[in-house]
């Protein structure tokens, strides 16, 4: 029989002594790997837990024009903060509170009971006005708090509305350059941060920390806000003249791809872009609508039949029965009866169809539909803007005659306003494509100096230079002598080319419904700005670019040069006079002459006198400024 | 019977009154938040601490003068009672539920937890049975299972409140004890094996266990439920480092952990007096277990050596439990950290577990 022994107690005894002081070890262990190796882990996540963080808000970049004038910036509104735990009174503070903020009494108790540490009354009592802000700050309820808190402000209303886009009510960009350029503009977040017992107190003997929110980048543009003025101007007063169903426009340096201005209707104001639907704040159309170009294109047909030398402007003449034939189509001219013969020249001076098709055919396809992908079209243009199109080309299987002849006058294929303008500039400036932006500098907001700046792009060389030039001289011939006559403006060397397309819609084109369309370029012998325009079905005129757009664009070129500083030209193509256009003759000198003088003279002008001294000083407009016969002249009298 | 009478262990007795006279302060330090908080008297939880360590301490003294041989005696009758105790709180209306457990009898202030009592009369009981049938304990059936049915029977009772804290720390004692008494290890595997077992069973058949177990392995996984205790208790450890936040510098016990003077007060000590006051804590541990041994060694009898064992077990099992819960080692069980967690009957139990210890100590072989 096997018995215990006392032994084997003890044994066992002193085994559970060891086995009890090993495992109390194992939790020596354990406490020192928590207390040392999980321990500042541990540490960071526990402050995450004790520390409560009040938020700063960073200021958001402004957004300035070129010149620095303020296009997008903030303005002070005050934000309501409740504190539920500091609310003494729920139920009456809710009346009070109510009834100011104008929500309903329940809304209001459920905010001042929340179960949060610090709460915001969304959306009605953010970014409320000063006077609400003070009564509410009258009301004298405990917990409740005014905070300092902006808001998005945009100083010029609808001007520019569609790129400048807009911020939310967090001051989030959501559209436009607020969006695309969010990141730079909204800064970083700080906050103030204090610890607090799980009941929300503050603890004591704990440091209170505080991180400086760092402000967003103030964002400069390209865009000339004198321009864009000018531009929004014309655009509303074609509004009001033809009733269009959408009217856009685009300046631009030519010769770096700087937007100096873009515009659009329908628009809206981006304080309150709740108030239209969001077809019209979220289609920038300027760079988003895609159509048939219409004529405006014929210039990128020019432009390769020129630099392939399938042409001589003037050696080289057509005849112009009123159509032709290709492929068993008829392709009509837009005049009845046609142009007769002409020179090449003559042809794009009168935008005449079958002219154009002879190019496209001396190009053949495959030259032409190279040229058109070289000057950008089919792609996006690559603008910081968001929601561009990248326009429609023809399948080259599907490429036949016809549809060939009607790409070399601008139809069959669909565009984007700012491809065309791109392309313009490119044909115009020399033969360099650039790609065009609006966002030219960040500027840090405190010290002014350039965080970061955008250089021109320039995408690749499309034709020759001294293509171009044939082709500035071409467009200038074609507002001085052909259809562009109505943005002619005296003495700047105004290039152009009109543009009328047909709306398809289901697969036909919509009878009396054109795009019309007008892209200038001046002065031509160095180009400075490149607009262009197109109203979406004009009411009660002709649909015709060169009735409705060219004057637009001759009233924005006119102003803008101006602005530019742009000094009228001595040489210039002189423009063809009619019957029934205005005479125009040149300023004589009036300076030095006194009031007998004057009355000696018999001048074709209006004379407005000012001062009542007897020699004349200063006049207005200069001496040698062409004018129409009958203008005003005032001088100035010492 | 041993007729010679010796001084008690004093260094068990100082190793005893500096543990309570860090846990008077450690409840205090850990308390003062939640007790100013809720009875507007910070000192609310310690004076009543240092009434019941001055009650549980006087209570040791005298039953450290009662010859310990004295218990055996009645320990038939506290076992029966116990049981009908621990039947009787299982009676809805009759048994009190507190924190999810059904383990309350009495009224008021007056209550009592039987399994609490259960613990020390099941020691006893099983200490003299341990010793009449030593001889017996290598055969399965006459000796083992003997031991076994009876401390399976009080866990089951125990398990049906449920408490798992003191059920786990009955049931190791009492395993333990058989162990100590000589059973065979080949027995004692298969019923490792059997325990698992039921363990496993236990824990599937109530998914709030099976929580528990998920949360202790990572406690982040459900932050705000199950894991959360271990993640406060974490977040109090941790920042503690070696030397810790300084006696009152404990961030945690802002509200942050639940009853930070309960079960989870060894956080709180290792927060504010860091990794040095932790493992001077389990040195000041380590060194009762030691002695308990030692007086179960030198017993003049087996079962003064068995009830010696069992008694200094049962707080080693507890001392492990508690702070392996605490550290994030084991699932949290619910379990006071002896002469350290606030608590008047654990803490007078414990006291009064000691004094019969003491006594044993007094008439050790030399």
């Amino acid at each position: 029989m096997r018995r215990v022994s006392a032994v084997t107690i003890r044994k066992r005894l002193v085994f559970a002594l060891l086995a009890g002081i090993t495992i109390f070890m194992v939790i020596g262990l354990r406490l020192g790997y928590v207390q040392f190796a999980l321990g500042d882990d541990l540490t960071d996540k526990a402050q995450d837990l004790w520390s409560r963080n009040i938020p700063f808000e960073p200021e958001r970049g402004k957004i300035v024009d070129r010149n620095g004038v303020a296009l997008a910036e903030n303005k002070s509104a005050p934000t309501v903060y409740v504190v539920p735990r500091q609310i003494e009174n729920p139920e009456e503070a809710a009346k009070k509170l109510a009834s100011v903020l104008n929500i309903t009494e329940k809304k209001a108790y459920l905010h001042l009971t929340k179960k949060s540490s610090i709460e915001r009354i969304h959306p009605e009592g953010r970014k409320i006005s000063f006077e609400k802000a003070e009564e509410v700050r009258r009301l004298g309820i405990k917990g409740v708090y005014i905070a300092e808190d902006s808001k998005r402000h945009y100083p010029f209303g609808k001007s520019l509305a569609h790129v400048l886009g807009f911020a939310g009510i967090d001051n989030q960009g959501l559209m436009g350059l607020e969006a695309f350029y969010d990141k730079e503009l909204s800064g970083a977040k700080g906050s103030m941060r204090f610890f607090s017992d799980a009941k929300g107190k503050r603890m004591p003997q704990m440091p209170d920390g505080y991180a400086a929110p760092v402000d967003g980048l103030d964002l400069k543009l390209t865009i000339d806000s004198n321009i864009q003025t000018i531009v929004e101007r014309e655009l509303d007063i074609a509004e009001a003249k033809y009733e269009p169903d959408g009217a856009i426009a685009i300046a631009m340096n030519p010769n770096n791809g700087e937007i100096l201005a873009m515009a659009s209707r329908p628009s809206f104001n981006p304080e309150q872009f709740q108030k239209v639907s969001p077809e019209i704040y979220n289609r920038n159309l300027p760079i988003w609508s895609t159509y048939e170009p219409g004529s405006t294109f014929k210039i990128i047909t020019l432009a390769a039949a020129l630099e392939e030398k399938k042409v001589d402007l003037y050696k080289d003449h057509f005849h112009d029965s009123g159509a032709v034939e290709v492929g068993g189509a008829r392709l009509r001219c837009w005049k009845k009866g046609g142009h007769g013969h002409q020179s090449f020249l003559e042809v794009v001076e009168n935008s005449c169809n079958p002219g154009f098709v002879e190019l496209g055919e001396r190009l053949g396809k495959k030259k032409l539909f190279e040229y058109i992908r070289d000057f950008g079209f089919g792609q996006k243009t690559g603008i910081d803007l968001q929601g561009e199109g990248k326009g429609i080309l023809f399948n080259m299987d599907r490429v036949g005659p016809v549809e060939q002849a009607t790409t070399a006058f601008g139809q069959g294929v669909a565009v984007t306003p700012i491809q065309q303008a791109a392309a313009v500039s490119a044909a115009v400036n020399g033969g360099i494509l650039y790609q065009p932006y609006v966002a030219k500098e960040l500027i840090d907001p405190t010290t002014g100096e350039v965080v970061k700046r955008k250089a021109p792009v320039a995408k690749r060389r499309v034709i020759s230079a001294e293509t171009s030039e044939k082709i500035r001289f071409a467009l200038e011939s074609v507002v001085a002598r052909g259809t562009g006559r109505n943005a002619f403006i005296e003495g700047y060397r105004v290039g152009g080319k009109t543009g009328t397309a047909q709306k398809a819609k289901d697969g036909r084109y919509l009878e009396n419904n054109h795009i019309v369309s007008f892209i200038g370029v001046a002065p031509a012998d160095n180009p400075q700005i490149v607009v262009y325009t197109a109203i979406d079905n004009p009411k009660g005129t002709i649909q015709f670019g060169g009735t409705v757009a060219a004057p637009i664009v001759g009233k924005i070129m006119e102003d803008s040069l101006q602005v530019l500083d742009v000094k009228p030209r001595k040489k210039q193509i002189e423009k063809e006079t009619f019957w029934n256009d205005p005479q125009i003759v040149e300023v004589p000198n009036f300076k030095g002459m006194n009031k007998k003088d004057l009355s000696l003279q018999l001048y074709n002008f209006k004379l407005e006198v000012e001062g009542s001294g007897q020699n004349v000083i200063q006049q207005s407009p200069e001496a040698g400024t062409k004018v129409e016969v009958g203008s005003t002249i005032r001088l100035f009298m010492n | 019977m041993p007729v010679k009478k010796f001084a008690p262990d004093y260094f068990l007795l100082i190793l005893i009154s500096v543990l309570l006279t860090i846990g008077i302060t450690m409840v205090y330090s850990a308390s003062e938040i939640w007790a100013e908080y809720k009875f507007h008297d910070a000192f609310f939880f310690a004076k009543r601490q240092l009434l019941f360590a001055i009650v549980g301490f006087v209570a040791m003294l005298m039953i450290m003068n009662v010859e310990y041989w004295t218990w055996r005696r009645f320990s038939k009758t506290a076992l029966i009672v116990c049981f009908v105790l621990l039947i009787l709180v299982l009676i809805p209306g009759v048994g009190m539920v507190r924190n999810g457990s059904q383990s309350w009898i009495g009224a008021g202030a007056f209550s009592i937890q039987p399994s609490e009592f259960m613990k020390l009369a099941m020691i006893i009981f099983l200490a003299g049975y341990l010793s009449e049938n030593q001889k017996h304990m290598i055969y399965f059936r006459k000796g083992l299972l003997p031991a076994l049915g009876l401390a399976f029977t009080a866990f089951g009772l125990i398990m049906l409140q449920p408490d798992l804290g003191t059920g786990t720390v009955m049931i190791g004692t009492c395993l333990v004890m058989i162990f100590l008494s000589g059973a065979r290890i080949f027995h004692f595997s298969l019923m490792g094996l059997a325990g698992i077992a039921g363990f496993v069973a236990l824990v599937l058949s109530a998914p709030y266990r099976i929580k528990r177990i998920t949360s202790f392995l990572d406690p982040w996984s459900d932050p705000l439920g199950s894991g959360f205790q271990i993640i406060q208790s974490l977040y109090a450890i941790g920042p503690g480092g070696l030397f810790g936040l300084g006696i009152g510098g404990s961030r945690q016990k802002y509200y942050y952990l639940p009853e930070p003077q309960t079960d989870f007060i060894f956080a709180i000590l290792a927060e504010e007096l860091g990794f040095i006051g932790g493992i001077f804590i389990l040195l000041l541990f380590s060194l009762l277990f030691w002695r308990g041994i030692r007086i179960a060694l030198n017993a003049p009898d087996l079962f003064g050596s068995f009830l010696a064992a069992g008694i200094i077990s049962m707080l080693a099992i507890q001392v492990i439990i508690n702070i392996g819960v605490v550290t994030g080692l084991m699932p949290v069980t619910g379990i006071t950290l002896p002469f350290l967690s606030y608590g008047g009957s654990s803490l007078t139990l414990m006291l009064a577990a000691f004094g019969i210890l003491l006594n044993i100590s007094r008439y050790a072989k030399r």
